[in-house]
């Protein structure tokens, strides 16, 4: 038989999916070897691996992109900068939990643990190569995120939303298993790379049947994205999941799904660029109108903030439909008879997808976390906790937050200086060089419609009375050092995304391109 | 000229006919032919002959799920570790590395469920 060949060269492109396991075993043992009164230390851990974690994946990131593990995953920047932006969005996540858990009586070490284990997951997602590994991955993040969203499990809400999430996340993963089965039974294979050939055949002997396995595989990973009309998930599930939670599934769930995408789909579309272009030109439109549309009347604002990741997963849908070139313009005419290696035209599209994660990543942990410092423990898991309201007169009860919440709805709304208006500029930008104008036009609709719920919020907190009486919310300076740190990404990277768009934009991006 | 594929399944598919014939009939003759004479005992839900107490809607403790999903956790490791005693002598060194380390993770889950009391059964 032949024994694998496995060396040191092979461990070092996983090594932050190992240091946030072994963080997370840490923490496991430590809840139950180390009971003391103090439960401090458990977010500590959690925040010192998700930052090694982080170095060590920014440290790789500009080695050639390469296989490893026998082709079964590879390493390539788009990779390590996932798990870079994972990490960054586990570390602020952390910071939020620390007294948001302590405000609770429920710091325990389980916590932090599993949201450990679902970043190793969805590290491991971003450089699968091979759909067992990529479905195992897409498991391991999903099943811890379902345990964290009935964390708090008093009350009704979590539960449902738990449960909702859990049958759900079930069923989107039983379609993927589905189209993968699909797959190697066209195929013969499950290394996405040797697919492409036999695929494309396929599209032409058996084209009902490929197809069929494309669009499971696609519904799989929309489920997982909440892209319209496989979102009906997302506003429960976030509502009722502990905010920083929900900070942590806007964030870290939706960048590994995204990445799991791209993957899959740069290689997959080569067998037919068209149908798969169409299909994720289709799914864009839906999602960035529908997610606006949706969110206009929300008063809730987590509920708000739940349908605005819908709509933002339409806009970095519209840039994964970049990377395949579209000779027209227009929805209807984005019939595209471009064949061969979507690679032509592909790295503005890389660049927009990635720095619009990132740019999402920071804006919505921060938006995210101002709402948990406005959540108080006693209003339990009423609906009110998370009214419109509370943002009134923020600006002068409290105008740091006041300032920094700004901020994040500015981002997401996309209006400069902030890094979401420079991320909306690369994925649009994308969008029409590689013919999508059409959408690109659909989507600078969408984002002008959605303005209008971001700035109401800051209307609120800046031209409203604060409320006479409540009770004013207590700064603690783990959420404080969170909602700083996003606010200054925020705003830096806006101003200042040169560095970080010049990393995006180096040749080798991304593995089996070049 | 081969024998025709279908030959072979003749029998079986006149076997799923008769016995869904058979399974759609029987109720249908029941419902006509049988006498029905209910009566409080007989409408009683059935449990082996003893007289049934109590509610049917109770809930199980959660113990019950907790050794279940241990049972698997630990089974599964038993069904990676018995390819790698077969080939234990051809994977050598790095076999050996391999399966520590999994044997290594459940260990900690295992020190994990067992300090947090998930192994007690009377409590």
């Amino acid at each position: 038989m032949t024994l694998p060949d496995l060396t040191a060269a092979d461990l070092q492109p996983v090594l932050p999916a190992l240091v946030l396991a072994a963080g997370a075993s840490v923490l496991l043992l430590s809840e139950v070897f180390l009971t003391t009164a103090s439960r401090s230390h458990l977010a500590l851990i959690a925040l010192g691996s998700s930052v090694l974690a982080g170095g060590v994946a920014l440290a790789t990131a500009f080695e050639p992109a390469h296989a490893v593990f026998q082709g079964l995953a590879v390493q390539d920047p788009f990779s390590s900068f996932v798990t870079v932006v994972v990490c960054l969005g586990l570390a602020g996540v952390v910071l939020l939990s620390a007294d948001f858990l302590k405000q609770r009586q429920a710091e325990r070490g389980e916590y932090y643990a599993l949201m450990l284990f679902a970043a190793a997951g969805m590290s491991l997602l971003a450089m699968s190569a091979e759909l067992i590994t990529l479905f195992i991955n897409l498991e391991v993040l999903s099943v811890s995120t379902y345990a964290l969203t009935a964390f708090l499990r008093r009350g009704p809400r979590p539960a449902e939303a738990a449960f909702k999430y859990f049958i759900l996340g079930a069923f989107s993963a039983a379609l993927f298993l589905y189209g993968s089965a699909l797959l190697y039974g066209v195929t013969g294979t499950t290394r996405l790379a040797d697919m492409v050939g036999p695929l494309r055949t396929a599209m032409h002997t058996q084209p009902w049947l490929a197809t069929c396995a494309l669009a499971l595989v696609a519904a799989g990973f929309a489920f997982k994205v909440a892209a319209v009309p496989f979102h009906m998930w997302a506003p429960d599930v976030y509502e009722g999941a502990p905010t920083p939670v929900t900070a942590l599934m806007s964030a870290g769930v939706k960048a590994a799904a995204f990445a799991g995408l791209v993957r899959v789909f740069l290689f997959l579309g080569r067998a037919d660029p068209e149908v798969v272009a169409l299909a994720l030109s289709a799914l864009a439109v839906l999602t960035m109108v529908g997610g606006n549309l949706l969110a206009l009347p929300q008063r809730n604002v987590k509920r708000m903030l739940a349908y605005s990741s819908i709509a933002h997963a339409g806009y970095l849908l519209l840039g994964v439909a970049a990377l395949f070139p579209h000779p027209g313009t227009g929805v209807l005419a984005a019939t595209p008879l471009m064949l061969g290696s979507p690679a032509v035209n592909s790295a503005d599209a890389y660049k927009g997808i990635l720095f619009y994660l990132l740019a999402y990543t920071v804006s919505s942990v921060g938006a995210f976390g101002v709402l948990s410092v406005l959540e108080r423990h006693a209003d339990g898991d009423g609906a009110t906790a998370w009214d419109l309201d509370r943002f009134s007169g923020l600006a002068q009860r409290r105008p740091g937050w006041a300032v920094a919440m700004a901020a994040f709805m500015l981002s997401l709304a996309g209006i400069p200086p902030t890094v979401g208006f420079m991320g909306k500029l690369l994925v649009f930008r994308a969008a029409v060089d590689s013919g999508l104008l059409g959408l690109a036009i659909i989507g600078v609709l969408a984002s002008a419609a959605g303005a209008y719920y971001y700035l109401r919020i800051v209307v609120y907190m800046f031209m409203r009375p604060a409320p006479a009486e409540g009770v004013l919310p207590e700064k603690y300076w783990a959420t404080e050092l969170a909602l700083v740190a996003s606010a200054v990404a925020v705003v830096a990277l806006g101003v200042l995304p040169g560095r970080v768009a010049d990393w995006l934009s180096q040749s080798g991006m991304f593995f089996g391109t070049r | 000229m081969s024998p025709s594929p279908v030959g072979p399944y003749l029998p079986l598919a006149v076997t799923l006919l008769v016995s869904g014939l058979m399974a759609a009939a029987l109720p249908v003759l029941a419902h006509f032919l049988g006498p029905r004479r209910a009566s409080k005992v007989k409408s009683e839900s059935f449990e082996c002959g003893s007289v049934s107490e109590g509610s049917a809607r109770q809930r199980f403790a959660v113990k019950f799920y907790v050794v279940a999903l241990l049972f698997i956790v630990f089974d599964i490791e038993t069904v990676f570790l018995y390819p790698w005693a077969v080939n234990f002598k051809a994977l050598g060194w790095f076999g050996y590395a391999e399966v520590a380390a999994f044997a290594a993770t459940l260990l900690v889950g295992l020190a994990y469920v067992w300090k947090k009391g998930a192994l007690e059964w009377e409590t």
